[in-house]
């Protein structure tokens, strides 16, 4: 949950909580700038478009991929999982408006929720996992700082039992195994992962086992039925997923076995430990033969089912019986992105391409080709291509598992510059623009750090990146990539992000916070690489902005993107500028709107400013069958 | 399956130019399951994006003064919430306790879990820190 605040609301719903009963505790609510009238209605109505993005309601499949039912009302779940009898899910659901996650049990048939736990503002529960007789449920709190494993009643009655205290963080539950008296989690961080098993017999001094621990990351263990394995997700240092099985006794010397050859979600237990299910990273679901007795063997997996669609649905959860399929559809149903190109009236100029899962789509800086991010339906992979607008013949600039971010063009057009996620850190690359040759590392930032690419100078000297609020030069002069150290070019109080050069490079156009909390505004300040930027400044947006911030090429004009928030409608804006003898700006205008939503990219501008390229959603040609390998 | 497995199973980078991000992976420079208390004057505060930075002068077991440098949430972190940079200001020059996450070089640095300000009242930096 520490990746990134852009994933996850937990990131940013740190709470100011009771850590000691006789202190005066303070942070608890929001500050009053906070609570203004004005920025209140604004969160709101972010919070109402994030629900109407992401929100969906649980939905069953049987075995061979058709749908039997749906569970519950619409909501954001951060997990779900079938009880033993198949009766009830419990589900983490989040509250937006209290920044909260809580616990709930759903009757599949008739959809009627309990609710069993209720998290002050920013305080949350994850992980439920069922007691194998059903009436029970433990989970994981964090309150007042503390993590812990509670347990209580599934009907909602009865006190909350607390099973572990833990002493640290970022545990794991996952799995109560089947003749009740063990829990199995792990703790994973940026270091690596341990995996445990805690007896349930005795009090609460309990203390897990460790079975074993890994300078690799460890998820999601779960007990064979008859508790002599458990199954596991490692993830890799290019975060590449697979699942694999070793023994819970932590002096055996059994395992660990690989199954999957690249996995989306855990592995199952099913059929009475006879078979291992999962999702592969093409959305298939595999089923493996295993055998735990006299020792663990399995064979190669197999194909149970994939569904024909576009954007499968999330796996959540796998009955033991292996009949019932627990899945969240995508949100806003299946949509593709269509490449499209318009004029400055918000006129459709081209279609590029046939739709496909498609996001970030970029001019280059000539105009005739396109950089895109593309996900592949095979493999679940995300790789950058670039596309001749003239022929859509596409061309791979990269093929691998790597999350990718803040894809730019070179000033020249001769490369793709890049963040790729690589073991906890996110490197800066460049890789030719005709996909030729080898990645070349740009730079490394403070490990674990997040950087972005928000420009490079037209000379190619220095990049402009962001990171945690702070924009940053990263010099391109030294010939070592490791010699290369940021210097802080504008770092405050305030969020500044996306610096973006003006074309004759003596200004610098960037988002800020300063003005209100919660609300970005565009602003420009006089530009010297040489040094920190000084106090002198002008805004150019009055009403909110959110990203696709843009010079045109003749350095005459600035474009952004308007914030709108009753609608989650597109809206690009355009200000007239001047940059000799000094900057001034004439006041923004609305260039043209379209239905949302929509995402945008910074290279969703032409050069000269004259089109704007989007990946606009569009329905998606639906099968009703899945496919079945049986 | 939890989010925090999702976080790092599914592809989250439907990034896009522009969107504010968390800075870094916390665990990557503290270790959180290595907690220790301090005890000391609050010198100094750096109240700037990524983080800020706090100095507490310690005495040492051998009477020696040790500078602790201790890493908080950004500055908009606080702006939003009922506790900000006053709150600190107030008690530089006076005694405050902070219990952290300790820095994985076992250096005289860590992440704010809890931060006693002179006057008694509690900061928690958690869940985000913890």
């Amino acid at each position: 949950m520490k990746i990134s605040a852009h994933v996850a609301v937990i990131l940013i719903a740190a709470s100011l909580c009771l850590t000691q009963a006789t202190g005066q505790v303070v942070g608890q609510g929001l500050s009053a700038e906070a609570k203004s009238k004005d920025v209140a209605e604004a969160r709101a109505k972010r919070n109402a478009q994030t629900f109407q993005n992401k929100a969906s309601i649980l939905t069953l499949l049987d075995r061979y991929g058709k749908q039997t039912g749906k569970v519950g009302e619409r909501a954001m779940y951060d997990s779900a999982i079938l009880s033993p009898d198949g009766k009830r899910v419990a589900g983490i659901k989040q509250d937006l408006d209290n920044e909260s996650f809580d616990l709930f049990v759903m009757d599949v048939a008739t959809g009627a929720a309990t609710r069993l736990t209720t998290s002050a503002r920013t305080e949350y529960v994850y992980s439920p996992v069922w007691s194998p007789d059903g009436n029970r449920l433990a989970y994981v709190s964090m309150r007042g700082g503390q993590e812990r494993i509670c347990a209580r009643a599934a009907t909602g009655q009865g006190a909350e039992e607390v099973l572990y205290n833990n002493p640290g963080a970022n545990m794991d539950l996952s799995d109560w195994s089947l003749d009740g008296q063990f829990l199995t989690f792990s703790i994973s961080d940026i270091k690596g992962g341990v995996l445990y098993v805690l007896k349930l017999e005795g009090g609460s001094d309990r203390k897990p086992v460790e079975i074993f621990h890994s300078d690799l990351r460890i998820f999601e263990s779960r007990f064979s039925p008859d508790g002599r394995y458990l199954s596991y997700i490692v993830l890799d240092k290019a975060d590449k997923a697979e699942i694999f099985v070793r023994s819970s006794d932590p002096t055996a010397n059994a395992g660990p076995w690989q199954i999957s050859d690249g996995t989306f979600s855990p592995g199952f237990w099913v059929g009475g430990g006879k078979e291992l299910y999962y999702m592969a990273r093409d959305r298939s679901i595999m089923a493996a033969e295993v055998s735990t007795s006299p020792s663990f063997s399995f064979k190669k997996p197999r194909l149970l089912f994939r569904q024909e669609v576009p954007v499968p649905d999330q796996l959540m959860y796998i009955s033991a019986d292996g009949e019932r399929f627990l899945v969240l559809p995508p949100a806003r149903g299946q949509q593709l992105q269509q490449v499209t190109i318009f004029d400055r009236k918000g006129q459709v100029v081209k279609k590029v391409g046939e739709p496909a899962l498609y996001t970030q789509p970029a001019f280059s800086p000539g105009g005739d080709r396109l950089l895109v991010m593309k996900e592949d339906l095979k493999t679940g992979q995300q790789d950058l291509w670039v596309i001749d607008v003239n022929t859509t013949r596409a061309t791979r600039i990269t093929d691998d598992t790597r999350v990718k971010v803040t894809p730019l063009w070179s000033p020249d057009g001769k490369y793709i510059f890049y963040s790729a996620l690589l073991d906890g850190d996110w490197p800066v690359y460049r890789k030719a623009a005709d996909g030729a040759g080898k990645e070349e590392l740009l730079f490394r930032y403070t490990p674990g750090a997040f950087v972005g690419l928000s420009d490079i100078s037209s000379d190619g000297k220095f990049l402009v990146c962001g990171s945690g609020g702070v924009v940053l030069l990263v010099p391109l002069t030294v010939s070592d990539p490791a010699a290369r150290k940021p210097v802080d070019y504008l770092r405050d109080e305030f969020d500044d992000e996306t610096g973006r050069l003006s074309p004759d490079g003596r200004f610098i156009a960037y988002r800020s916070d300063e003005a209100k909390p919660e609300r970005y505004e565009v602003y420009v300040r006089p530009f010297d690489a040489a040094k920190p930027a000084d106090d002198k400044k002008w805004q150019v947006s009055k009403d909110g902005v959110v990203a696709m911030l843009h010079w045109r090429g003749d350095g005459k004009e600035i474009f952004f993107r308007g914030q709108e928030l009753d609608s989650d409608d597109l809206v690009v804006m355009a200000a007239e500028v001047e940059t000799t003898p000094t900057f001034r700006v004439a006041a923004p205008k609305v260039l043209f709107r379209l239905p949302g939503p929509v995402k945008d990219s910074l290279g969703a501008i032409s050069h000269d400013g004259q089109q704007f390229v989007l990946a606009i959603n569009v329905p998606a040609d639906k099968t009703e069958h899945a496919s079945s390998g049986q | 399956m939890t989010s925090r497995t999702k976080l790092f199973l599914l592809v989250f980078a439907v990034l896009l130019s522009g969107q504010s991000w968390a800075h870094h992976n916390m665990t990557a420079v503290f270790d959180f399951n290595d907690r220790v208390t301090v005890t000391g004057t609050l010198t100094a505060i750096d109240w700037r994006n990524p983080h800020t930075y706090f100095t507490v002068e310690v005495k040492g077991a051998a009477g020696a003064i040790e500078s602790w440098q201790i890493e908080g949430p950004s500055p908009s972190f606080f702006r939003i919430r009922d506790v900000g940079k006053p709150d600190f200001q107030d008690s530089v020059g006076k005694t405050v306790t902070v219990e952290l996450s300790r820095a994985r070089d076992k250096s005289r640095s860590g992440l704010i879990r809890t931060f006693t300000l002179s006057n008694g009242k509690i900061v928690s930096a958690c869940p985000q820190n913890c």
